[in-house]
């Protein structure tokens, strides 16, 4: 009984070893956005600051336009979510309930571009971004967006809509609706945890893209938080890490409480596709 | 069975009679955004690679032939870029599988704090790439945290470590932190696998008198096979996709030596401005990760 | 439950969308609205200026004209310029360094001001000579010179009198200091710090050993880049890197003000602009500066600076009164206050610069500064420059072999232009 217990101790410790390891690097960033930002290169350096001062913080909230890249950021990432649910669900719909013809291909093809890092198509989406007029706008990131993260959206709900049982379909279709209230009132409700789950993470990938927004936008006023954040890199080698760090842990709170609320639709939705 | 039969041939007739009007609305808009974006950009790159392209009104492009692949594949660059690429897949893939099942079977095991651990470890994984490049880059600074650990706490070297200055060294820190922002998301789909495998199976090993070791690699190993397949895809085509990191780390540096494939398509995009070059490279680096995930599925299938 | 979330969702996405289109409404008013890109460090003593103090005294002068100066980083900004070339999407005026003016003309994409503005000549003659001919391409004027500088060399007076080192007066005490001053164990201590491997950095010590990189016709690079001389003078810098005694150019190093304001850089080799981003973050700091020191080419220093340029598709009009009040005596004194020489004549003759002591040895040097080839396709030669000269400092290449193969290609582009 004894050695079970010390063996359970064991785990316990080992594993809060490993939360102290893979926290530190985010402890180092909120300290460091607490510290003076002249002591940066101060030795020896140290993980809790002498002097904690917020003095970063009003930097950039006061004499930045840092809540306009906060809004861009949101904007285009809830945009992008919402788009990407409503276009991928149908999709999905339609894929996991109907025959149609071509839809064997279709599906292969959604399956491969899995597969294509969503960046290697960044020129030619840069040219219809050209065509199109949508170099720096807002609206240039949405689609390119939306269409990165279709493929795996699709396949994650065409899954779950895969799981639903019929009959519900069935019923609808006796009493009269068609295809549209099949899916606005079987597939969005019952289908809403695996479009959660992955809404999150197209939530996230576009709050954090960074290799289209810097090719498209070039005006302060329309730069997301990437952009901002890895902006304050100067010439001159001229970095002040304080106002970077700050900037980034303001980033960061939203997605982590997001994250809390919604702790189990990300478990849920990241394993409805692994154990299958 | 036989009811599954019966059910499924009605009601796929009686949607196809009725629904084609509303199908076509529901498909369109995944259709216009699949097509527009994502195939026509993939026939288009295909099409680039064989010209000099120019983007602009008043540019002209001139067809090459495959010069741009014979380009890419006689460029010493594109050689390290890919064998950059090819070994941050082999020491993340690994590592992230074996500490995440590590941290995941540990979490398995006990009962209290369980959610409170994986909301822990699952935090690197939401936290975006562009704030824990910078972090990673302000700890291995010359100047940095870690420096002044090994060297003037714990005395292992007298001279600080230059990280991120030496090709090793950078690609070890752009390594190390992709496996750092990797665990937790293994951690959480191998949690779920394990939730998965039958009780019983536990049981009667135990009866039978195997160890707990015994009982990892006879039956939970087996168990979650196929997690374990869809990590080892999913995190290679990850670490494909591997760019923001390098970016901002080291940005390529010392001389295009800890380039990896994306960060050096980028460049020749949009730096050297040579798009058919960087289409070429982009349709090869495609070819590259289809190979590799389509061995991957034919591998495991031979174990199944 | 289900109807209600779903028609909540539909709302929000709306609202969205009208406060979307709301925002683009906003922006579209009846002023003219002119971009301007520059490369100011965004957090420096110079963007405040521009920022806090120059546009709004030219928007009171021009009421109807609303101008928007966008920062971007030094390389950023030519990136940005070259693809919004391809997406039609370019700014209206530009601060450009006087490297790239050769290219953007051959890429069509600037004014040639002297045939366009009918005030062109009254306005350039306001300006120095020397700086107005690097806007000079084939013939025709395409930018105003905007300010001018070169560098010299700044070195930690602690450090020096420590180590017990006089400051070098020629290439070889240069070396020799920037051995003494380092220190290898525990926190380093560098002699001497170079923030890259460019043109900019390596090409005062090429000119100053006596070396060129192309011929003087910048027709042809081999036989010139990879000559004996080049080839000795990179090759102890080289060595001083793998001595120890030299870093910055490496994204692990301290950044260049810090490291040379906190003593762990002997020596550095900056412009102007340092005096005023030291007095910004480190103001106990004196930073002391002494000339280039001189090779067997005699003491030979870079010409940098920028012309402020207009494009083909600005509103030409708000574009040249703001090209205007950028270079007049107000707006140059006032940049000057932050380390930006002036080019006006009037400014260069005031008071206000005459006593700078700051000032003083940056307009010596610039008698003899040598601009960098005024070819096209320079910022690709640039490239293959650093290239080369990384790979030998690092030691991965021989010298004589990555500057052979930097010939070779530098040749085909300097064929191109």
């Amino acid at each position: 009984m004894m050695r079970k217990y010390k063996y359970k101790l064991l785990i316990y410790f080992i594993l809060l070893i490993g939360v102290i390891i893979t926290s530190t690097p985010m402890i180092y960033l909120i300290s460091t956005s607490l510290r003076p930002n002249g002591s940066l290169y101060e030795y020896p350096p140290k993980l809790i600051p002498n002097k904690v001062t917020l003095e970063n913080y009003r930097y950039i909230i006061f004499k930045v336009d840092f809540y306009r890249s906060f809004l861009n950021s949101f904007i285009v990432a809830l945009c992008s979510t919402l788009l990407a649910a409503f276009i991928s669900s149908s999709l999905a719909f339609c894929l996991a309930r109907f025959d149609f013809p071509g839809k064997r291909l279709l599906f292969a093809t959604i399956m491969a571009t899995m597969i294509i890092p969503g960046m290697t198509l960044i020129i030619p989406q840069f040219e219809l971004a050209v065509t199109f007029k949508l170099i720096n706008k807002l609206g240039g990131l949405i689609p390119v967006y939306v269409a990165w993260v279709l493929p795996f959206s699709t396949f994650m709900i065409k899954g779950f809509i895969e799981g639903i049982p019929t009959d519900f379909d069935e019923a609808i279709y006796i009493d009269g609706g068609n295809a549209f209230t099949v899916y606005r009132t079987i597939i969005l409700p019952l289908a809403s945890p695996s479009i959660a789950a992955v809404s999150i993470f197209n939530f996230l990938m576009a709050w954090e893209e960074y290799p289209w927004a810097l090719t498209v936008i070039n005006d302060l006023e329309k730069r997301t938080l990437p952009i901002t954040i890895s902006g304050f890199f100067g010439q001159h080698n001229f970095t002040q890490w304080g106002y970077v760090f700050a900037m980034s842990v303001i980033s960061l709170l939203p997605v982590i409480i997001t994250f809390l609320f919604f702790q189990q639709y990300f478990v849920s939705g990241l394993s409805s596709g692994a154990i299958k | 069975m036989s009811h599954d039969y019966q059910i499924l041939p009605r009601r796929k007739k009686k949607q196809i009679k009725k629904i084609n009007f509303q199908l076509i609305f529901l498909l369109i808009p995944g259709l216009i955004v699949f097509g527009l974006f994502t195939i026509y950009p993939i026939v288009k790159l295909f099409v680039m690679s064989f010209f000099d392209w120019q983007i602009g009104f008043e540019q002209k492009s001139i067809f090459v032939g495959l010069k741009n692949y014979i380009n890419v594949f006689n460029d010493p660059i594109f050689r390290k870029a890919i064998s950059n690429t090819l070994i941050y897949a082999l020491v993340t893939v690994p590592s992230q599988i074996i500490i995440g099942l590590l941290v995941a079977v540990l979490i398995h095991s006990i009962k209290r704090f369980k959610i409170t651990f994986r909301v822990l470890y699952y935090l690197p994984v939401i936290t975006s790439w562009v704030i824990v490049a910078l972090v990673f880059k302000y700890i291995f600074n010359n100047e940095g945290f870690l420096n002044y650990v090994i060297t003037d706490l714990l005395h292992l070297t007298t001279n600080y470590i230059p990280w991120l200055d030496q090709p090793s060294t950078g690609m070890f820190v752009a390594q190390l932190l992709g496996i750092w922002k990797g665990i937790g998301w293994n951690m959480v789909i191998f949690l779920a696998a394990l939730q998965g495998v039958p009780l019983e199976l536990y049981e009667a090993a135990s009866i039978d008198g195997g160890g707990k070791f015994k009982q990892f690699f006879y039956i939970t190993l087996p168990s979650i096979k196929n997690t374990i397949l869809f990590a080892v895809v999913m995190l290679s085509i990850g670490a494909f996709n591997v760019f923001t990191s390098i970016q901002l780390m080291t940005g390529g540096h010392p001389a295009h030596q800890t380039e990896v494939a994306l960060t050096w398509m980028y460049y020749k995009a949009f730096e050297a401005r040579d798009f058919g070059y960087a289409a070429a490279l982009s349709y090869i680096i495609a070819m590259i990760i289809t190979m590799i995930t389509l061995s991957q599925f034919k591998y495991f299938r031979k174990f199944k | 439950m289900c109807k209600k979330s779903f028609s909540i969702r539909v709302l929000l996405l709306s609202l969205i969308f009208i406060s979307l289109f709301a925002s683009f409404g906003i922006s579209a008013n009846e002023q003219v609205t002119i971009n301007f890109w520059h490369h100011y460090n965004a957090q420096s003593p110079e963007n405040e200026k521009l920022i806090n103090l120059i546009i709004p005294a030219f928007e009171k002068q021009y009421p109807h004209i609303k101008v928007k100066a966008i920062p971007h980083e030094w390389d950023q900004l030519h990136k940005k310029i070259l693809v919004s070339t391809s997406s039609n999407q370019l700014p209206d005026v530009a601060r450009a360094d006087i490297a790239w003016l050769p290219e953007f003309q051959k890429l069509n994409i600037l004014v040639p001001l002297n045939k366009e503005m009918g005030d062109f000549s009254a306005v350039a003659h306001r300006l120095l000579d020397g700086p107005m001919a690097t806007a000079k391409v084939k013939g025709d004027y395409y930018g105003l010179a905007l300010n001018t500088n070169t560098k010299i060399l700044f070195y930690n007076k602690d450090l020096f009198s420590r180590a017990g080192v006089k400051v070098p007066k020629t290439m070889d005490e240069f070396f020799s200091a920037a051995r003494k001053l380092s220190k290898k164990s525990g926190r380093q201590i560098w002699g001497y710090a170079e923030p890259a491997l460019a043109g900019w950095n390596i090409c005062p010590f090429i000119w100053s050993n006596g070396g060129d990189i192309t011929d003087p016709e910048y027709k042809v690079a081999s036989g010139f880049l990879n000559s004996e001389k080049n080839i000795e003078i990179i090759q102890k810098l080289a060595d001083l890197y793998r001595d120890g005694a030299m870093t910055g150019f490496n994204k692990g190093a301290i950044p260049l003000t810090d490291g040379y304001a906190l003593g762990r850089y002997g020596m550095i080799i900056e412009g102007p602009w340092k005096f005023a981003e030291l007095e910004n973050s480190y103001p106990q700091f004196k930073p002391a500066t002494a000339p280039m020191p001189a090779g067997k080419g005699g003491s030979a220093q870079v010409l940098g600076g920028e012309d402020i340029v207009m494009f083909k598709t600005a509103k030409k009009e708000a574009a040249w009164e703001f090209m205007k009040f950028m270079t007049s005596e107000y707006a140059q004194i006032e940049m000057a206050k932050v380390g930006q020489i002036p080019v006006n004549k009037v400014a260069i003759d005031s008071s206000i610069i005459k006593n700078n002591k700051n000032m003083l040895p940056f307009l010596e040097a610039i008698q003899t500064a040598k601009p960098r080839p005024p070819v096209s396709t320079w910022p690709e030669i640039d490239k293959e420059l650093t290239y080369a000269v990384t790979l030998s400092i690092l030691g991965e290449k021989s010298v004589k072999e990555s500057l052979d193969e930097a010939a070779k290609k530098i040749d085909i582009l300097l064929a191109q232009q």
